[in-house]
């Protein structure tokens, strides 16, 4: 059955279509001729099959896991209609996702400081004071007559902490800043030569947000970093970690 | 060849008539979406008759497998006339490997029960057609012990199609005869463990 191993090469490349001409003619010759041969070849052909045979089980083998899984997930009662509205969910949190990321990096590279004050700004209601009105000034202020408070204040020679804090508020509501941040500063000085606090977290808040919209965010960053770091702070909500990263942006390093 | 969708072995959408099927599966290499098709369309069926008789859920998945594998070797032989429907071939190879299963599982009894009971009057008789599943893993084993480097270059040119400079590429080889001699000697391997065993080769030569 043993053929020299050039009969042998020869069988295979017969098998494998490789001869031509003469030589393919050759071995059909021999093949037909002798029965060892031709037993060998069937044999090799034999062989060749189970290659195959082999190579295909391995293919079954490793699309079956796969196709195992889609099978059950499809007779699982709702299953693909669970997937199907799993599937959808993800995409509308995928799309909501990337609109949040886009809107933010927008945020975040289009800000000034003008645009944080106007995000965050909102006029002290004077409810908040305490105690009876005596001051005239506040009826004005409750009116929301922003003009007449300032009229008032410029008319006042000797300002009380009050009368600093009704008036910064309304030089904010009149945007402008720049006046506001002189009539907190006073107040705070007031504060500080009678060692008082009246006023003192309100006009902190509001100071900064008349550094935002005078453009100066240098100034607003350590009052408002401040005001973050104190969870007691009355304003310590309205400055979250976002609004300070985007601050920081506008401060030139 | 790759597969697509847009496949002209694919009628419509990514359904597969019989013939289209039939068309893909004699193809070299064999589309995955072929063989998945057979799954989508056929395992529930052959899985549903396996538990009915006396068989796992594994029973099921292994027997499915080589239901794939013997209805695509029957095909690339061309030895499926089209005397029936995918279907109903399929439901009778999987009888026939299922109860030479339990034959060897040596449940005779049940066995024969099965047979009367589930026996289909359309029922073709597949039995010369397909190797017996033990023969069929002796013959996988022989090729498994024949180590990585001779199945690798096998299944390359003889199941993947590739061509001698392509399976060189992924071979620490000299040159493309020095691969090629190498594959004679794999080869040859196979077929001298193959002949150690006439009984097997016996058998196997009958399914030529």
């Amino acid at each position: 059955m043993n053929e020299p191993t050039s009969n042998t090469e020869l069988l295979i490349q017969y098998l494998d279509g490789e001869l031509e001409g003469e030589e393919l003619q050759s071995i059909k010759n021999n093949i037909e001729a002798n029965p060892d041969l031709l037993d060998e070849l069937e044999n090799l052909r034999l062989a060749r099959e189970a290659v195959n045979s082999y190579g295909l089980r391995e293919k079954i083998r490793a699309i079956h896991p796969e196709m195992m899984r889609d099978l059950k997930e499809k007779t699982k009662p709702g299953g693909s209609v669970t997937k199907m509205i799993f599937q959808y969910g993800l995409r509308v949190a995928a799309v909501l996702i990337i609109l949040f990321g886009i809107s933010a990096m927008y945020q975040y590279f289009t800000g000034t400081p003008e645009k944080l004050f106007s995000a965050k700004f909102q006029s002290f209601e004077l409810r908040e004071l305490r105690g009876e009105p005596v001051n005239p000034i506040e009826d004005v202020y409750k009116a929301g007559k922003m003009g007449d408070v300032i009229s008032a204040f410029n008319k006042i020679n000797k300002p009380s902490q009050e009368d600093y804090f009704l008036a910064g508020n309304a030089f904010l509501n009149s945007r402008q800043p720049k006046n506001a941040i002189d009539a907190l500063i006073k107040l705070q000085e007031t504060n500080k030569s009678l060692n008082q606090h009246l006023f003192e977290e309100d006009t902190e808040y509001y100071l900064a947000l008349a550094y935002l919209d005078n453009g100066q965010a240098a100034q607003a960053l350590p009052i408002l970093e401040k005001i973050h770091a104190d969870p007691n702070h009355p304003y310590n909500r309205q400055v979250g970690s976002w609004f300070l990263l985007k601050l920081k942006r506008l401060i030139p390093h | 060849m790759s597969f697509t969708y847009n496949s002209p072995y694919m009628d419509t959408g990514n359904e597969f008539t019989d013939f289209s099927l039939i068309q893909a599966l004699r193809l070299d290499p064999i589309p995955d979406e072929a063989i998945k098709h057979l799954y989508r369309s056929h395992y529930n069926l052959t899985a549903a008759y396996i538990r009915q008789n006396s068989g796992s859920d594994q029973d099921a998945e292994d027997i499915f497998q080589e239901v794939i594998l013997a209805f695509i070797e029957i095909l690339k032989k061309d030895k499926f006339r089209g005397e029936s429907s995918v279907s109903t071939f399929l439901y009778s190879v999987t009888r026939n490997i299922w109860l030479n299963e339990l034959k060897k599982r040596d449940r005779s009894r049940q066995r024969d029960e099965i047979f009367e009971k589930s026996r289909n009057p359309l029922e073709l008789d597949v039995s010369h057609l397909i190797a017996d599943r033990e023969m069929k893993t002796r013959l996988m084993l022989m090729v498994d012990a024949l180590g990585e480097t001779c199945k690798k270059i096998l299944l390359a040119f003889y199941f993947q199609n590739l061509a001698m400079r392509e399976i060189l590429k992924t071979l620490e080889y000299e040159n493309e005869q020095v691969v090629r001699n190498k594959k004679y000697k794999c080869l040859k391997q196979l077929e001298q463990t193959m002949a150690a065993q006439p009984g097997l080769v016996k058998s196997l030569k009958t399914l030529l």
